[in-house]
């Protein structure tokens, strides 16, 4: 029994300190060192965080760099599939269009009527917002993690906090600012909370990222009875995302309300980042 | 004469899982298919880290598994350190199973496998869940985990013939 103990500790011991031709440290070593940089980068200091950064926003590079001739191989399929629909995708539009040109006069009807009801009340007008128009970097999939790298950071004005939109529709908002890159975290990670309003009730929620391509709704009211195709705007309740800024529509799964983003976030190339004043920066 | 030398071939070939290894942490490549079916995705770094540390550890320095795991932190997010340690115990799994075995097969790498991926795994939502406020699902961490293990076989066997082109070259 003690010399199977003995064996035991010995192959252990052996698997740690062992060093070869290609291992020039021991594994013991190396285990010492990740748990050191583990610890630093966790309870970061500012040191640590300009290290992060740069060594973010020089892999970042590198990565771009090295998946950009799978990226094009892929892009060059879709571009070719898409070839094939373009009549028909062009008929759609055309219909589409109309319909939008058609909407476009109640909207500005609407924003009109809008803004002097504020010049009534005496509200401050908060619609005129600034963006930063950014390229995706990098989107690689995870199961733990879905985010995504934008190729514009501090120097562009981006800081920790600021809502990311795609064609007009919130993804998600930026968790990591480099000083030329930056990380997004999209809606339906898990770690993405969100307070948002939907239907003609003005319900107020909160939007839970579960890992899946739809996040949830949760902390509904009691007895509420849900509905599917109901628009979801950001409520502006946390003080720092713009309020209305369109997410989804509501779909009823299995009694829970989920949401079925506008857009996709499997599919984002270009973002634009909205730009808070610094005031509002302090609240992040 | 050749244009390249036998040697540089042989050097260029036995570098394929360094390589290999690299390219899974830096680019956009994914193990991930979950556009597909939800619950599908596995741990491939962890899989070249066991096969290759098991059967030519030559081939793999360890500070090659250390610095991939420092890269795999940067594009995914993690707190520097996190992936390096997951390859490192496994690492260390697979050197203790080549000290202690004379004889191996593909059964009993398969299943002394499933001891690296639990300490692995371990490891990472101990410092994930202990240390830092990402929020990680055990179900899908135990789905990654069922499914690193289920395709080791495939890989073990593609390696091996990988191994065997390469003796050949040598």
């Amino acid at each position: 029994m003690a010399s199977n103990r003995d064996d035991f500790g010995i192959a252990i011991r052996y698997a740690l300190l062992q060093k070869g031709a290609k291992h020039k440290f021991s594994l013991f070593f190396l285990i010492c060192i990740s748990i050191l940089i583990f610890f630093l980068d966790s309870f970061s200091s500012n040191i640590m965080s300009n290290v992060r950064s740069i060594l973010n926003d020089s892999i970042y590079r590198v990565s771009a760099v090295s998946s950009s001739p799978f990226n094009f191989l892929e892009n060059l399929g879709k571009d070719t599939k898409n070839i094939f629909f373009v009549l028909k995708e062009n008929k759609y539009l055309k219909a589409e269009l109309r319909e939008l040109k058609k909407r476009d006069f109640q909207t500005k009807y609407l924003t009109n009527e809008n803004k002097r009801l504020k010049e009534v009340l005496d509200s401050k007008n908060d619609s005129a917002v600034s963006y930063v128009l950014t390229k995706v970097l990098l989107d690689k999939k995870s199961p733990f993690l879905k985010s995504i790298i934008l190729n514009k950071g501090r120097r562009s004005g981006i800081v920790k906090g600021m809502p990311v939109i795609s064609k007009n529709y919130l993804i998600g908002k930026v968790v990591e600012a480099n000083y030329l890159s930056s990380r997004v975290l999209l809606l339906n990670d898990l770690n993405s909370r969100i307070p948002v309003t939907f239907g003609d009730r003005a319900v107020q929620s909160i939007l839970t990222g579960i890992g899946r391509d739809k996040p949830r709704l949760e902390y509904l009211p009691e007895n509420f009875e849900a509905l599917d195709g109901e628009t979801v705007f950001t409520s502006g309740k946390d003080g720092i995302l713009t309020p209305g800024l369109p997410i989804g529509l509501t779909e009823k799964i299995n009694n829970k309300l989920d949401v079925k983003l506008f857009a996709d976030p499997n599919q984002l190339s270009f973002v634009k980042v909205i730009l808070i004043d610094k005031d509002t920066e302090s609240n992040f | 004469m050749a244009i390249f030398p036998k040697k540089f071939i042989t050097y260029i070939i036995g570098l394929g899982p360094v390589i290999f290894l690299y390219f899974l942490s830096i680019t956009e490549t994914n193990t991930e298919f979950s556009n597909y079916f939800e619950i599908v995705s596995f741990n491939l770094q962890l899989i070249i880290v066991y096969y290759w540390t098991l059967k030519a550890p030559s081939m793999l320095g360890s500070g090659n598994i250390f610095f991939a795991g420092v890269v795999n932190d940067v594009i995914m997010g993690f707190p520097l350190g996190t992936s390096s340690l997951t390859y490192l115990v496994t690492a260390v799994v697979a050197t203790y199973i080549r000290n202690v075995t004379v004889n191996t097969s593909l059964i009993t790498d398969w299943l002394t496998f499933l001891i690296a991926i639990f300490f692995a795994n371990l490891t990472y939502l101990i410092l994930i869940s202990n240390f830092t406020d990402i929020i990680v699902t055990y179900l899908d961490l135990f789905y990654n985990s069922f499914f690193t293990f289920l395709f080791y076989p495939i890989f073990w066997v593609l390696f091996s013939s990988y191994k065997m082109l390469l003796k050949g070259a040598s």
